[in-house]
């Protein structure tokens, strides 16, 4: 055996930038600036719930599939889909069987009254939040969040914003951990988490007060640090990544972000009604 | 823009974040491990409206929840639509934190019961103004099962008892208006949210509180004012628990460093 350096193992050279660093992701619709992928989620997000009836939650999810498909992605959606199950189960049961006003009774089941009215605004309903959690998994699935923010910096968000969204999903894992070790913590020295609902709130000031106090213990520290760093210095910074754009993308974005705009203009005063 | 700027101090900055990330886990353990039929998902959203003002507030609020929603591997469900009630809450707590609300007022008798009991009364104006609405009464437009009005009065009671031991452990009037603040947020929060819920939602949020839906729904209310009637019992009662939360960890944090926020002085008070 020899020693390898660990510079050699990560294949880092001088004057070039490692592999971690400039790679692109390369597959198809991964492939794609991070912000044209934003743009495309938050138009799905709008469609979908902005366009009622059929048309708007069905277009919305054929795009979405029809790009999963592009991606080869189908089968890591089906985590997201059975995410949503409590949510459409309840919209199911609450619509069906209580829509007011409603007496199309579909059959009589002992005091249950399910209508066909309630039925179909629960699919609707339902169809609309299938299309908005997967518009939500397309961009997870296809985008990290360190792509996204580096790539809006580059584009001139300001650096307050790219700190405050980078730090927050960085820290949520970190404190999620925190929490855990709270808990375990309290429950040994007989914390109830199982007990009744009285036990159970007598538990949240035990955790949440240690977390909430832990967490701001390192503001003082975070905040010189900063500072020491020039991080209110004015001018911008130099981006080290950049994300392939082209001026297709550019259209492409404006063309979904404006048409969306015009579309949920067009529902919201009523122009779009004949559509199913 | 100075007004603006100076509510972005660099600290400010590095607050933000933390009680984004407290807002999400926090809110996730509650609604998880211990199960509780409240969110809590809004302590780091009223901590920073109260340290530093409507906009940072309204910042951290509306930024939790769409954080939230497209972060992997946490990714809430429906939280992302409810931004703008996150966005409202912390604008609010911004305005209760300029007014002032978190400042200690020490006193001794009269000094901290008259106060007291105005915030007490307040509350009781507020609840029975709130439980006395077409939602809950009218069958027209919605009615409660009959368990609801004793549970109000039961929830009332624990609040109110919970809020003259603070009170006078402390001999300190402000946890009294505290207790206002929190429970005018929950109602201006539930106005906010029911449009959402039943608009994109179809009025439910695969959450507990859809079982008091269902039973308004049962006495007839439509999509709208079951949500309404929802949001009104669930959210005042989970705001004045969080705000209360915050008053209990702004006291327990060092003077020096609350102090130090763009709304310290708003907090920590005179000697």
């Amino acid at each position: 055996m020899t020693a390898v350096a660990p510079s050699d193992q990560a294949g880092l050279r001088p004057g070039v930038l490692p592999d971690f660093v400039s790679r692109i992701p390369r597959a198809p619709y991964r492939s794609l600036n991070p912000t044209t992928k934003l743009v495309i989620a938050f138009a799905e997000a709008f469609i979908a719930f902005g366009v009622r009836g059929w048309t708007g939650p069905l277009v919305v999810l054929g795009v979405i599939l029809a790009c999963a498909v592009w991606a080869h992605i189908g089968r890591a959606f089906v985590p997201f889909l059975l995410a949503t199950i409590p949510l459409i189960a309840s919209i199911f049961l609450v619509n069906t069987f209580l829509y007011p006003g409603a007496t199309d009774t579909i059959v009589v089941i002992g005091p249950l009254h399910p209508t066909w009215t309630g039925l179909v605004e629960a699919t609707q309903a339902a169809l609309r939040v299938v299309a908005f959690a997967m518009s939500v998994a397309l961009l997870g699935l296809t985008t990290t969040a360190g792509e996204l923010v580096s790539d809006l910096e580059r584009r001139g968000v300001g650096r307050r914003l790219v700190f405050i969204i980078g730090a927050a999903i960085r820290l949520v894992p970190r404190m999620v951990s925190r929490a855990a070790e709270i808990t375990e913590a309290q429950r040994a020295r007989g914390l109830d988490t199982e007990g009744s609902l009285l036990r159970r709130a007598r538990g949240l000031l035990p955790l949440a007060a240690p977390l909430v106090i832990g967490a701001l213990t390192d503001v003082e520290e975070q905040t010189m640090a900063l500072e020491a760093r020039a991080f209110t210095a004015p001018g911008r910074r130099t981006v080290l990544r950049a994300y392939p754009d082209s001026g297709a993308q550019r259209l492409l974005r404006w063309v979904v972000a404006l048409g969306t705009v015009a579309v949920l203009a067009l529902s919201v005063s009523g122009r779009l009604e004949w559509l199913p | 823009m100075d007004w603006l700027s100076r509510q972005f101090s660099t600290r400010v900055i590095v607050l933000i974040p933390i009680a984004i990330a407290i807002n999400i886990v926090l809110g996730y353990t509650v609604q998880t491990v211990l199960k509780l039929p409240v969110y809590l998902d809004s302590i780091g959203t009223i901590l920073v409206g109260v340290l530093a003002g409507p906009i940072p507030g309204l910042v951290t609020g509306v930024l939790a929840n769409l954080i939230w929603q497209y972060a992997p591997g946490i990714g809430g469900g429906t939280i992302g639509p409810f931004a703008i009630t996150a966005g409202v809450i912390g604008v609010l707590a911004g305005i209760w934190g300029m007014l002032g609300v978190y400042k200690p007022r020490p006193g001794r008798g009269l000094q901290i019961w008259g106060p007291a009991a105005l915030a007490m009364a307040i509350i009781g104006l507020l609840a029975w103004r709130m439980y006395t609405i077409p939602q809950y009464t009218d069958p027209n437009v919605g009615a409660y099962p009959d368990w609801v009005y004793p549970a109000i009065v039961v929830i009332g009671i624990i609040a109110a008892v919970a809020v003259a031991a603070v009170v006078w452990r402390r001999q300190d009037a402000a946890g009294a208006w505290v207790a206002v603040s929190g429970a005018v947020t929950g109602v201006v929060a539930a106005i906010v949210s029911a449009p959402i819920a039943a608009y994109l939602f179809g009025g439910v949020t695969g959450s507990g509180t859809d079982l008091i839906v269902a039973a308004l729904r049962q006495g007839g209310a439509d999509v709208l004012n079951a949500s309404l009637g929802q949001g009104l019992f669930s959210d005042p009662i989970d705001k004045t628990i969080t705000s209360f939360v915050v008053y209990l960890i702004l006291i327990s944090l060092s003077r020096r460093f609350v102090a130090r926020f763009p709304l310290g002085d708003k907090i920590v008070g005179e000697g």
